[in-house]
């Protein structure tokens, strides 16, 4: 996927202005942190599982290559193919060559955020192959032709109205505001094509080590039957998703549907291991396991390699005021909210995404839900270091920062100043809020009023009044 | 406590009171002194650099530390009417400093000493009545910094709880930003409103006619909405609720046309 995240600005304050999307994600977020609250406060277990489950993480990520060579191997002794890609171009490549050599026309694929970063659907289409996905959210936006603006809910930014249109234009559907009516469609439309697919294709939300299993975590069913009904089953995941053993995975299944939709389990959850085996009811007859670097393992050498913690809940994204105002397509790549304001600069680069980390209050509230305790709100803050680090800040930003660092320097100076203000305060709005202020400031006088300074500052009316005691 | 025993604290006054609003910090004092604290005021204190760190001008913000650093000698107590202030002693310097170790030990024994008013109220002095007359119906923003970062959630609504004339009401969200976030405000303008116009709109919903909070940064953003709207609210720091009311005029509508 092509990154806009430079756009940020001018894209965030397009969708203050979409009234629609307004609505949309107030509900949808609210109802999301509102059953996170209720199931993390219904399950006593779950601070001693994240802390487990961030341990566990940590201490996979400090000896990766070992662990995926363990997944490698039990998934490759078990039937699997194991492909590895370097970069985005690589895995295209490796994706669009599978499906040619497996003879694949049509494939099905489910909710994958990896196989976006890899612009994997325009890799088989321009390959001759058709893809249709078959999560709900991600048809809905397929349809429109749009990109998912959240990790669990591609389509949070859509009303039943709008999809309704959508389904009128591109399904030839009558139009209804019924929800499960649209629902109906959707999966008439889908099970034909779910019965027609050579190719299952999958994400994965946990690589089992010790077992080679690839582990998908659904509601709609529709990962489970892309996998087992076609011939071929193709799961597309970062190394960073790898867990050293099978019997790590209930911690982290006590978190994941928690974080995410505040299910205490998601309706679905399927392990997969393996080819299908002789006296198997089901299952494919080949199975590709596509493992992307994409930038993965420059992160593990860095000062950001707990970002990789990260299991894509999407929690961090719900409880951003940030996200909750402008919602996911604003912040231009991938993924949104505080992971993506982490993750797309050290993906694509900091200076494609520079104003990303920029875009949060720091207000905290992402590394509170985070359910593998990534530092969200300090790699924020290196960010922004490193965009210092790498002349990426503007020479206005770096001279108003001297200017003020050098007052500082000194109370007496800071003092003459302060006593500067408070004379222009009492000539110019005699001590009233100011209404308007100058540029670079004067955003926030747009819409709020800024206080007057004090007519003496703090400093010198304690002096007169206490003395100078020190 | 024992009354007999004087608590040295020094008064880390914040360059938000100090150049807006002096009054939360004579606020903090009396409040202070009420409760047996013997209060100094370094002045050469001037900014903890908390703006130049979070934009990542950490050579600038350094500088303000060490200043900071050497302003607070000794080893009493170091209070500051400000959650976000405390914290970026507390977990702000050990970043800046963890590469100088004997600079980071400072950080360190520093960062140790400091406290939040209301958290050292309660926690340090061991406060159950702050022997406030303000009288009204109060709601609680929770400042980020204060309760995130200080992990300071139940002692500011203890105190406000105990006060006779205050009836104390929860707004909805009281723990979702406000929308400042320092450099944020002046980056992110539209942004910053939106999420300041959400926080206004559960404080206006509670029908308080005050609004504190423990920081001036958070008052001084959502005041600057009340005051541009004129919603029938004041925001008021906890200092001066604390101390028996605004010695001046609130901010905000009563604010106006007052010095």
């Amino acid at each position: 996927m092509q990154p806009t995240a430079h756009l940020f600005p001018r894209n965030a304050q397009k969708a203050l202005a979409d009234k629609t999307l307004q609505a949309a994600l107030g509900r949808a977020t609210g109802r999301f942190l509102h059953h996170r609250a209720e199931a993390v406060a219904a399950f006593p277990g779950f601070g001693e599982a994240r802390e487990r489950a961030s341990e566990i993480k940590r201490q996979t990520l400090a000896q990766l290559d070992h662990h995926l060579g363990r997944f490698i191997e039990e998934a490759s002794r078990r039937g699997a193919v194991v492909h590895v890609a370097r970069d985005a171009a690589q895995a295209r490549e490796i994706a669009a060559r599978v499906a040619k050599e497996e003879g694949v026309t049509l494939a099905v694929k489910s909710k994958s955020m990896a196989s976006e970063e890899i612009s994997f659907n325009v890799a088989l289409q321009e390959a001759g192959i058709e893809v249709v996905e078959s999560d709900l959210g991600e048809y809905i936006i397929q349809l429109a032709g749009e990109a998912p603006s959240h990790i669990i809910a591609p389509a949070v930014h859509k009303t039943r109205e709008e999809i309704s249109r959508l389904f009128e234009r591109k399904l030839g559907e009558p139009p209804t505001d019924s929800i499960p009516a649209l629902v109906a469609m959707a999966r008439r439309h889908l099970r034909a094509k779910f019965l027609g697919a050579g190719m299952g294709v999958s994400g994965a939300n946990f690589l089992v080590a010790d077992t080679g299993s690839v582990v998908l975590v659904t509601n709609e069913g529709n990962g489970r039957m892309g996998t087992v009904l076609p011939r071929v089953h193709l799961a597309v995941a970062g190394i960073e998703k790898v867990i050293p053993r099978m019997s790590d995975l209930p911690t982290f299944l006590r978190l994941l549907p928690r974080s995410a939709s505040g299910q205490p389990l998601s309706s679905y959850v399927s392990v997969l291991t393996g080819t299908r085996r002789e006296g198997d009811a089901e299952g494919p007859e080949k199975m590709h396991i596509l493992l992307l670097d994409c930038g993965r393992s420059a992160i593990l050498e860095g000062k950001y390699r707990e970002v990789l913690k990260c299991i894509r809940c999407g929690a961090c994204l719900n409880s951003c005021p940030v996200y909750q105002s402008v919602g996911g397509h604003a912040y231009g790549w991938v993924y949104s909210g505080p992971i993506g304001a982490v993750l797309t600069p050290l993906l694509v680069g900091l200076p494609e995404a520079a104003p990303l980390p920029d875009a949060s209050t720091l207000c905290g509230a992402c590394g509170e839900v985070c359910p593998v305790k990534i530092p969200l709100p300090d790699f924020l803050l290196e960010l922004r270091a490193d965009m210092r680090s790498q002349g990426l800040k503007t020479p206005g930003e770096i001279a108003g920062m001297k200017g003020y660092a050098g007052v500082m320097k000194r109370a007496g100076l800071l003092e003459a100043l302060e006593r500067v203000a408070g004379l222009l305060a009492q000539f110019f709005t005699k001590g009233k809020p100011v209404e308007g202020l100058p540029y670079p400031f004067s955003g926030w006088t747009e819409r709020r009023d800024f206080p007057a300074a004090a007519a003496q500052p703090f400093r010198k009316l304690w002096k007169t009044r206490r003395g100078v005691q020190g | 406590m024992d009354p007999r025993r004087s608590i040295p604290v020094s008064l880390f006054f914040t360059c938000l009171a100090d150049a807006f609003y002096p009054r939360t910090a004579f606020a903090a004092v009396e409040v202070l002194e009420r409760f047996g604290a013997t209060v100094r005021v370094p002045l050469s204190q001037t900014c903890c650099g908390q703006p130049a760190f979070n934009s990542g001008n950490r050579k600038e913000a350094r500088a303000m530390a060490r200043k900071f650093l050497l302003s607070f000698p000794g080893d009493g107590y170091i209070v500051s009417p400000s959650g976000s202030c405390a914290a970026m002693v507390k977990h702000g310097y050990p970043v800046l400093f963890r590469d100088e170790p004997r600079t980071l030990a400072l950080a360190h024994a520093v960062g140790e000493r400091v406290y939040e008013l209301s958290q050292f109220l309660v926690e340090v002095l061991g406060v159950t009545d702050p022997k406030s007359d303000f009288s009204g119906k109060v709601t609680y923003h929770d400042s980020c910094h204060l309760r995130r970062g200080l992990g300071v959630v139940e002692a500011p609504r203890t105190l406000l709880r105990a006060i006779r004339g205050v009836e104390f009401v929860e707004m909805e969200e009281s723990d979702r930003c406000c929308g400042f976030g320092g450099v944020f405000s002046l980056k992110y303008p539209q942004i910053s409103c939106r999420m300041t116009e959400h926080k206004v709109e559960r404080i206006v919903a509670t029908g308080a006619s005050w609004v504190t909070s423990g920081d001036l940064g958070c008052l001084m953003n959502i005041d600057g909405m009340i005051s541009r709207v004129g919603y029938p609210v004041k925001a008021i720091h906890l200092a001066e609720i604390l101390a028996g009311g605004p010695a001046e005029p609130a901010p905000g509508t009563a604010g106006k046309g007052t010095p």
